[in-house]
C-alpha cells in the first residue's frame, strides 16, 4: 500500500506538469483550429533556454524560470507568424502536416545546436519530505506549487481579462469575432505568447523534474499532451485540465504494477478508451459534436 | 561504383513500394496516417523471424521458423493487414482528420515502446538478426546483391501495375468521391467505412511487403531502424512527387532518396559530430514537406483520374455534377464550388 500512495505522489507531479503543457496545447487548437504537433519542440526550448542562463551565465533558479518562460513565449509566437498564419486558408490536416515538418526542423536545430548527449541543470535537488501517504521532495512540491498557481493565472486570464473575454469569443468563431470589432489576429499572436510561455515554464519544470535534458525530451511528452487533451476535451482549457490530471493518475497507478517503460503504451490505450466511449472529452458536457473535421 | 548505386536504387525500390501503400492511405483516401511505419516494421521483423530460424539465448523473439523468404514475405503481410484490421477498426470507425491522424500517431509510439521494451517479442532493443541467402549460397556476393535488385524492381513494377490499374477502376475513383464527400458519396449508396477500411488494409499490405523486402536487404533490425519520424521522409516523397498519381509516387520516392543520399556524401560530417549530417537531413525533409504543401501542393505529377487525360478533380465533377448539387443542399460549407459543377 506504501508504493502504492508513493506513486500516486509521483503521479501527482507529472500530472502538474502535464496540465500546463496540455492546456498550452489545447489554447493553441482553441484560436487556430490546430493540432500543433511542434508543440513539445517549444518545451524543449523552454528547457534549454532554462539550462543555458544556468550553466553559461549561473542565473539563480527563478530567473531561469523567467527566461524559460520568455524563450517559449517566443517560440510560441514564432510558429503562429512564421507558419500557422501562413497554412490559414488551407484545411486543418494541411497544418497539421506543416507543424510536423516544424516540429523536425526545431528539434534537430536543437541537436544541433546542443548535441545529443543529455544535460542537467545544477539546481539543488531538495530534500525528502513525508507528506500524509505521500513521498515528495521539496523538488516535486515546488513543482505541484507552481503549476497550481499557473493554473490559477490561466483561469484569471481566461475569465477575468479582455484577452480572455476575446480569445472565448475568437475560439468560438474568429470570423464573427472579427466582425464584432475583436482584432482577432492579434488575439490569436497573444493566445499563441501566452501558450509558449506556458509550454516553456513547463519544459523547465519537466527538465528540473526528471532531471537530464535532450532534443527530444519535448518530444516525448507530446503524445501524453496531446491525450489529456483530447481525453479531457480538446480546446476546452479547463476540461484539458481534468484530462491531465486523470491521465497523470491512471499512468502512475499503472505504471506501479507494470514497468514504468509502457507508460506511453498506458497512455495510448487511455486515448483509445476516450475516443471510443467518449470523443468528444471527459469533462465536455451537452450534445455530442461530430469529431470529423 | 556499381555496388553502391545498386544499393541506393535497391532501397529506393523498396521505399517506393512502401510510399504506393501510404499514399493509397492518404492521398486516394485523404487518411493521413501516421502508423504505416510500424507496419513496415512488422513486415520486417515477422519476415525474419520467420526465415532465421530458434532464437539463441540471450537473443529471444517469438515464432523462429525456417521457411523458405518468399512465405514468409506472404506470410508477414497477412500478418501485417491482420494487426492493421485493428487499428484500422479503430481509427476509422468514427474518427476523420486530425482525429484520425492523433490517434494513428498514438498507436505507431504505443507499438514502438512496446517493441522496444518487451524483450520476449522481438528481442526489444537489440533487434533481431540473421544470414539471409535465398539462393542456398550457390552465388557469389555481388551476383547475388544485382540478382536481389532485379527482384526488388520486378516486385515494384508489379505493384506499380496493380496499383495504377486499381487507381483508375471503380474502386479508386469510389475512394476519392469519399475522400472529397463523404456526405455525397454515401448519399450515392457507397459504404463509407467500408472503403476507406479496404484502403487502409491494402496500403497497410504493401507497407509489410516492402518490409518483406527490407528485411532481405538489411538482415539485421532493431529498433534504431525504424523511429516512428523515418515517415516523413515518404510523405515528402510522395508530395514531391504527386500525391494520388502513383507514377508520380514512384518518382518522388527516387528523387527523395537518390537525392538525399547523393547529397549527404557531400555534408561536412566531422567526426566530433555524428549526428550533424542525419540532423541536416531532417532539416531539409522538414523544410520540404512545408515548402510543398504550402507551394505546390500537388506535387511534379499531379493526381489524374479516368482516361481521357483531363485532371481528377475536373473529371469527376463532370461525371458527378449532380451529386455535388445534391451535396451542397445538404451540407453548406461543402469543398466544391457549386457553380462549377452546374455548370458542367
Amino acid at each position: 500500500m506504501n508504493i502504492f500512495w508513493i506513486s500516486i505522489g509521483m503521479g501527482m507531479a507529472t500530472a502538474a506538469i502535464l496540465a500546463l503543457s496540455a492546456v498550452a496545447f489545447t489554447l493553441e487548437y482553441a484560436v487556430s483550429r490546430v493540432v500543433n504537433l511542434a508543440h513539445g519542440e517549444v518545451l524543449t526550448i523552454g528547457a534549454y533556454a532554462a539550462y543555458v542562463s544556468e550553466n553559461n551565465f549561473h542565473l539563480n533558479i527563478y530567473v531561469c524560470a523567467v527566461i524559460a518562460t520568455v524563450a517559449g513565449a517566443l517560440a510560441g509566437m514564432a510558429l503562429n507568424f512564421g507558419l500557422i498564419e501562413r497554412f490559414r486558408d488551407q484545411k486543418p490536416l494541411s497544418t497539421l502536416i506543416a507543424t510536423l515538418g516544424a516540429s523536425l526542423i526545431l528539434q534537430n536545430l536543437l541537436l544541433i545546436g546542443f548535441g545529443g548527449a543529455s544535460v542537467s541543470y545544477g539546481f539543488a535537488q531538495g530534500s525528502l519530505l513525508h507528506v500524509g501517504p505521500f513521498l515528495w521532495t521539496t523538488l516535486t512540491i515546488r513543482v505541484m506549487a507552481s503549476a497550481v498557481v499557473v493554473a490559477g493565472l490561466i483561469y484569471v486570464l481566461l475569465q477575468r481579462t479582455r484577452l480572455g473575454k476575446a480569445l472565448r469569443a475568437v475560439s468560438q468563431n474568429r470570423e464573427l469575432a472579427q466582425v464584432s470589432g475583436i482584432p482577432a489576429r492579434g488575439v490569436v499572436m497573444q493566445t499563441w505568447a501566452v501558450a509558449g510561455a506556458i509550454s516553456g515554464f513547463a519544459g523547465f519544470l519537466y527538465g528540473e523534474t526528471i532531471g537530464t535534458i535532450t532534443p527530444t525530451i519535448g518530444n516525448g511528452f507530446l503524445l501524453l499532451s496531446i491525450t489529456a487533451a483530447v481525453g479531457g476535451g480538446l480546446g476546452r482549457p479547463y476540461a484539458t485540465l481534468g484530462g491531465a490530471v486523470v491521465l497523470g493518475l491512471v499512468m502512475s497507478i499503472a505504471g506501479t504494477y507494470t514497468s514504468s517503460a509502457y507508460q506511453l503504451v498506458i497512455a495510448f490505450g487511455f486515448l483509445v478508451v476516450m475516443l471510443l466511449i467518449k470523443p468528444n472529452g471527459l469533462f465536455v458536457r451537452g450534445r455530442a459534436q461530430t469529431v470529423r473535421a | 561504383m556499381l555496388q553502391y548505386w545498386t544499393a541506393i536504387l535497391t532501397e529506393a525500390a523498396i521505399f517506393s513500394v512502401l510510399a504506393l501503400g501510404i499514399d493509397m492511405i492518404w492521398g486516394w483516401a485523404g487518411d493521413f496516417d501516421l502508423s504505416a511505419y510500424a507496419y513496415f516494421a512488422l513486415g520486417v521483423y515477422m519476415t525474419i523471424i520467420m526465415t532465421v530460424g530458434k532464437a539463441k539465448s540471450p537473443v529471444e523473439y517469438v515464432l523462429g521458423w525456417h521457411l523458405p523468404y518468399l512465405l514468409a514475405v506472404v506470410l508477414a503481410v497477412v500478418v501485417v493487414v491482420a494487426f492493421a484490421s485493428i487499428i484500422g477498426a479503430i481509427a476509422l470507425r468514427n474518427l476523420r482528420d486530425v482525429y484520425f491522424s492523433i490517434t494513428t500517431f498514438g498507436a505507431v509510439w504505443a507499438i514502438y515502446y512496446l517493441v522496444e521494451n518487451f524483450t520476449p517479442l522481438f528481442n526489444g532493443y537489440n533487434g533481431v538478426f540473421g544470414l539471409f541467402d535465398p539462393m542456398g549460397g550457390t552465388l557469389s556476393y555481388n551476383a547475388y546483391h544485382y540478382l536481389f535488385f532485379g527482384f526488388c524492381l520486378l516486385v515494384l513494377f508489379l505493384v506499380y501495375l496493380v496499383v495504377q490499374r486499381l487507381s483508375r477502376s471503380p474502386f479508386g475513383r469510389m475512394v476519392r468521391a469519399v475522400r472529397d464527400d463523404e456526405r455525397a458519396a454515401a448519399v450515392y449508396g457507397r459504404n463509407v467505412f467500408w472503403a476507406k477500411y479496404r484502403t487502409y488494409l491494402f496500403g497497410a499490405g504493401l507497407a509489410g511487403l516492402s518490409g518483406g523486402l527490407f528485411a532481405a536487404y538489411i538482415g539485421a533490425f532493431n529498433p534504431l531502424d525504424w523511429k516512428p519520424t523515418e515517415i516523413f521522409v515518404l510523405y515528402a516523397a510522395i508530395l514531391v512527387g504527386g500525391r494520388g498519381n502513383p507514377r508520380g509516387v514512384v518518382l518522388g520516392s527516387f528523387i527523395v532518396y537518390v537525392g538525399f543520399v547523393e547529397m549527404t556524401r557531400y555534408i561536412p560530417s566531422p567526426e566530433a559530430r555524428p549526428e550533424l549530417g542525419p540532423a541536416l537531413r531532417q532539416i531539409l525533409i522538414g523544410l520540404l514537406i512545408i515548402l510543398m504543401l504550402k507551394f505546390r501542393p500537388s506535387g511534379l505529377l499531379p493526381e489524374r483520374l479516368g482516361t481521357d487525360g483531363t485532371r481528377a478533380q475536373r473529371s469527376w465533377r463532370t461525371r458527378f455534377s449532380r451529386s455535388n448539387v445534391l451535396a451542397d443542399s445538404l451540407n453548406d460549407d461543402v469543398a466544391i464550388d457549386p457553380v462549377r459543377g452546374v455548370e458542367s
